[in-house]
């Protein structure tokens, strides 16, 4: 261990109790951590603003000055216009005097050594670990949010610690982790962080992963894949009604953003929360699968996978197993490849079968993976390549395609 | 999914939850101990009360607040007092706490037809009301002399100081605005939300409210007998204007996310919730400092010179008058309405239309003092 892991919060014992979580630190998880003082990173000049707990100001990316000292966001599709001293609708992001700054630059407010199977990533380096964070913030409001309460919230109503990119990336080059993952709450709003934590991973043969809604402008996405090496992005249903009404978003740009990755080239898998009566009817799940071969390619995993009431929504109960199973159904006789049933331990649907010949190439029991047959990326039966990231080379090696003439303008 | 380590600040852990999640404690806290500066004045009101074991604001479980003895009635003009002098533009507002005080006095005197302040004071509150004193630290900030002048006519009605709470979001923002922070048990008290300490930060649940859900400041769901709303006379870059119901945005969470539609309904969602509308018995809006343009941010350019308070006891109707006053100021200066500039302070009249209170004009009677 390098001298970098010292550094990072270790939890006291009380705290340990308290979240009942001593098992986990054996395997060197920190579950929680000290608030982070107001501050400005360092090597950034003194940014203007109250000083917060938990605040880390640094001055942001994708915007652009409007009239009377207003600035205009423009990383995701709200385009927040900010008055000064005013934040976005992600509650992360402040006009001061007219320069649009990030408030979560390396405020970590939660941080854990996960399975990748966990994001989940069912075709990125199986079985490997990832060292997986999150800032406060989200550029949308879902009513069945499992983690509201640091996606929910501001920087300042949740504990912290400041830690660099740099350190991010020293850690799992010291620990052996290869993969850095942003995650749990939405990493769309801790753009710069993100950026500059997956360049500097990068630098130390250590790869990124984005677990994103997905909500975020052709620009800024087109830049971050050029960092990146995995993507999985939330597909929350494939109605404007749903996105409008349950996530106070929009579903077409979600779209958009699904064809520029796929221009990109970046791997990304598909998960799909199934919310019984709000996005679960098979002519829905039809719709979006048949789209996703049309527009995606038959190769994009999709992974539905089973609702527990929480947050806003406690009035549903959770999804049924044959709901989801209808679903991959579905997918699957619409020529999705690869679909996963997601949330439901020990079901055969959380394995991956050969597309060609159906072999059993990764067993899965919950995140575990009990074994795993791909050899090369070849299933070892038929010999059929099967699409993912099966090694931290291939991970590595990945550069984003050149912009084709016209991509992502053509989502109706 | 991958559900994270979840942690807010302040929260309590409640064990491994489903599929791993857990919540964890947040940061030790420290009393500052600090008191208010404007300790003279405190003393008055606390000499008036008599201190003898007094019930602390938010030290003790509260009783069910009582229904609102203040309450516009039906049919009858609601009024809204506009109480201006001039000298309160000269020099610093701290100077003129005298002339606060019996301005403020004056108009609730106005208000209620009462024939001496203390009457007035004591037909919207008593001896044993919790008081919660909503300002604005946002940009242009609530006058902290403006506080006091309200602090010294609750004590007037006997509300002991240790009963009165003076909060906004953030101890930061409330000690950048000049006031004092006061965290001990004596005296009139003064923190954020967000200050460091045992019973600060919002509640854990969600309230659902119209659209909008959010955790409201512990400060509202502790036990609180009456609100008064101490907002800044001010232009919004959204909602159009920040008067006395916008001020509550700064009572929850997540206001960030309801700055859709000019804010509406989401404020009227926001001040019709249980913790707000049954306890609000006064809006005394600040306009010592008064901004026609560029709010809620500080635009020095866009500043006015309005020397005065507006107050009603209809939370409403304070509001459309004040939006009202604003719209003329900003005619006289050329600038365009809020309407053409796309930001009509639509809240107000939804809030009318739900009963709330009064938003039309014809039906409230303005009175200068
Ligand atoms: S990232 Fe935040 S501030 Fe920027 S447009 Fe999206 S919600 Fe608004």
């Amino acid at each position: 261990m390098d001298g970098v892991m010292g550094r990072l919060p270790q939890p006291s014992r009380r705290d340990v109790l308290r979240c009942g979580l001593g098992a986990c630190l054996a395997g060197g998880m920190v579950c929680r951590l000290p608030c982070a003082q107001g501050q400005d990173v360092a090597g950034t000049g003194a940014l203007p603003g109250v000083a917060l707990p938990g605040v880390v100001r640094h001055p942001a990316r994708h915007w652009e000055k409007h009239a009377d000292g207003e600035v205009k966001c423009l990383l995701c599709p709200r385009a927040c216009v900010v008055g000064d001293v005013e934040r976005g609708y992600c509650g992360v992001r402040e006009n001061q005097g007219g320069k649009y700054q990030t408030l979560v630059y390396g405020a970590l407010c939660s941080y854990n050594v996960d399975p990748i199977e966990k994001k989940p990533l069912f075709h990125y380096l199986p079985g490997t670990q990832a060292l997986s964070i999150a800032t406060a913030g989200c550029n949308i409001e879902c009513k069945f949010c499992q983690n509201w309460q640091i996606s929910q919230f501001r920087p300042e109503q949740v504990a912290s610690t400041p830690v660099t990119p740099e350190q991010l990336a020293a850690n799992c080059a010291a620990r052996g982790w290869p993969t850095l993952a942003y995650t749990y709450s939405e990493p769309v709003v801790f753009y710069e962080y993100m950026y500059d934590a997956a360049a500097a991973a990068r630098r130390r043969g250590v790869g990124s992963v984005m677990i994103s809604n997905g909500y975020i402008e052709e620009e800024p996405i087109r830049e971050l894949c050029k960092v990146l090496t995995g993507v999985k992005i939330d597909l929350k249903a494939f109605t404007e009604r749903f996105y409008v009404e349950q996530c106070a978003g929009e579903l077409k740009p979600v779209l958009r953003a699904l064809e520029v990755l796929k221009d990109v080239g970046i791997w990304f898998e598909l998960v799909i929360l199934i919310i019984p009566t709000l996005n679960d009817s098979p002519e829905e799940i039809k719709a979006m699968a048949r789209w996703v071969v049309e527009r995606l390619g038959p190769d994009v995993p999709m992974h539905f996978t089973r609702f527990h009431p929480t947050y806003r929504v406690t009035n549903l109960p959770r999804t049924p197993v044959p709901t989801l199973e209808r679903s991959r159904d579905i997918a699957l006789g619409e020529g999705v490849r690869y679909v996963y049933a997601g949330n439901v331990p020990m079901h055969p649907g959380e394995n991956t079968y050969c597309h060609q010949c159906r072999e059993l190439l990764i067993r899965r029991v919950g995140f575990r993976v009990e074994s795993s047959l791909i050899r090369d990326g070849k299933c070892p039966k038929c010999g059929t390549t099967i699409p993912g990231v099966w090694s931290q080379e291939q991970a590595l090696s990945f550069a984003p395609r050149q912009r084709a003439a016209g991509t992502a303008q053509g989502t109706s | 999914m991958s559900p994270p380590p979840a942690r807010r600040r302040g929260h309590r852990c409640t064990g491994d939850r489903e599929k791993g999640e857990y919540m964890l404690s947040g940061r030790e806290h420290a009393a500052s101990g600090c008191r208010t500066r404007r300790e003279f004045l405190y003393q008055i009101g606390a000499a008036t009360a008599g201190l003898v074991a007094a019930p602390r604001l938010l030290a003790e479980p509260g009783e069910a607040p009582a229904a609102r003895p203040d309450a516009p009635v039906p049919g009858k003009a609601t009024r809204v007092i506009i109480a201006r002098d001039e000298t309160l533009t000269k020099g610093s507002v701290d100077e003129h706490a005298e002339l606060l005080r019996k301005l403020l006095d004056a108009a609730l005197q106005r208000l209620t037809d009462a024939p001496d302040a203390a009457t007035a004071w004591r037909s919207f509150f008593k001896a044993g009301d919790r008081v919660a004193l909503k300002v604005n630290t946002l940009g242009l900030s609530t006058q902290p002399a403006v506080a006091d002048a309200i602090v010294a006519g609750l004590c007037a009605a006997g509300v002991r100081p240790e009963n009165i709470i003076i909060w906004d979001r953030f101890d930061r923002e409330l000690a950048a605005a000049g006031f004092k922070l006061n965290q001990s048990t004596d005296g009139v008290q003064c923190r954020g939300t967000d200050a460091e300490r045992i019973g600060s930060g919002y509640a854990e649940e969600v309230e659902k409210s119209g659209e909008i859900g959010s955790c409201f400041s512990r400060i509202l769901t502790g036990p609180v007998d009456a609100i008064i709303s101490v907002p800044v006379f001010k232009d919004h870059g959204l909602a159009g204007v920040s008067l006395g119901m916008k001020n509550f945005y700064g009572a929850i969470h997540n206001p960030n996310k309801y700055h859709g539609n000019n804010c509406d309904p989401f404020v009227a969602d926001v001040v019709a919730h249980r913790y707000i509308a049954p306890k609000w018995r006064l809006t005394i809006c600040d306009g010592t400092r008064a901004q026609v343009q560029g709010g809620p941010g500080r635009s020095p350019q866009h500043a006015w010179s309005f020397g005065g308070l507006i107050i009603s006891n209809d939370f409403v109707a304070a509001d459309a008058v004040g939006a009202d006053l604003l719209e003329q100021e900003r005619h006289a200066r050329g600038l365009k309405s809020l309407a053409e500039d796309r930001r009509p302070p639509k809240h107000i009249a939804t809030a009318g239309a739900r009963g709330l209170g009064q938003s039309d004009l014809n039906r409230i009677e303005r009175i200068e003092v």
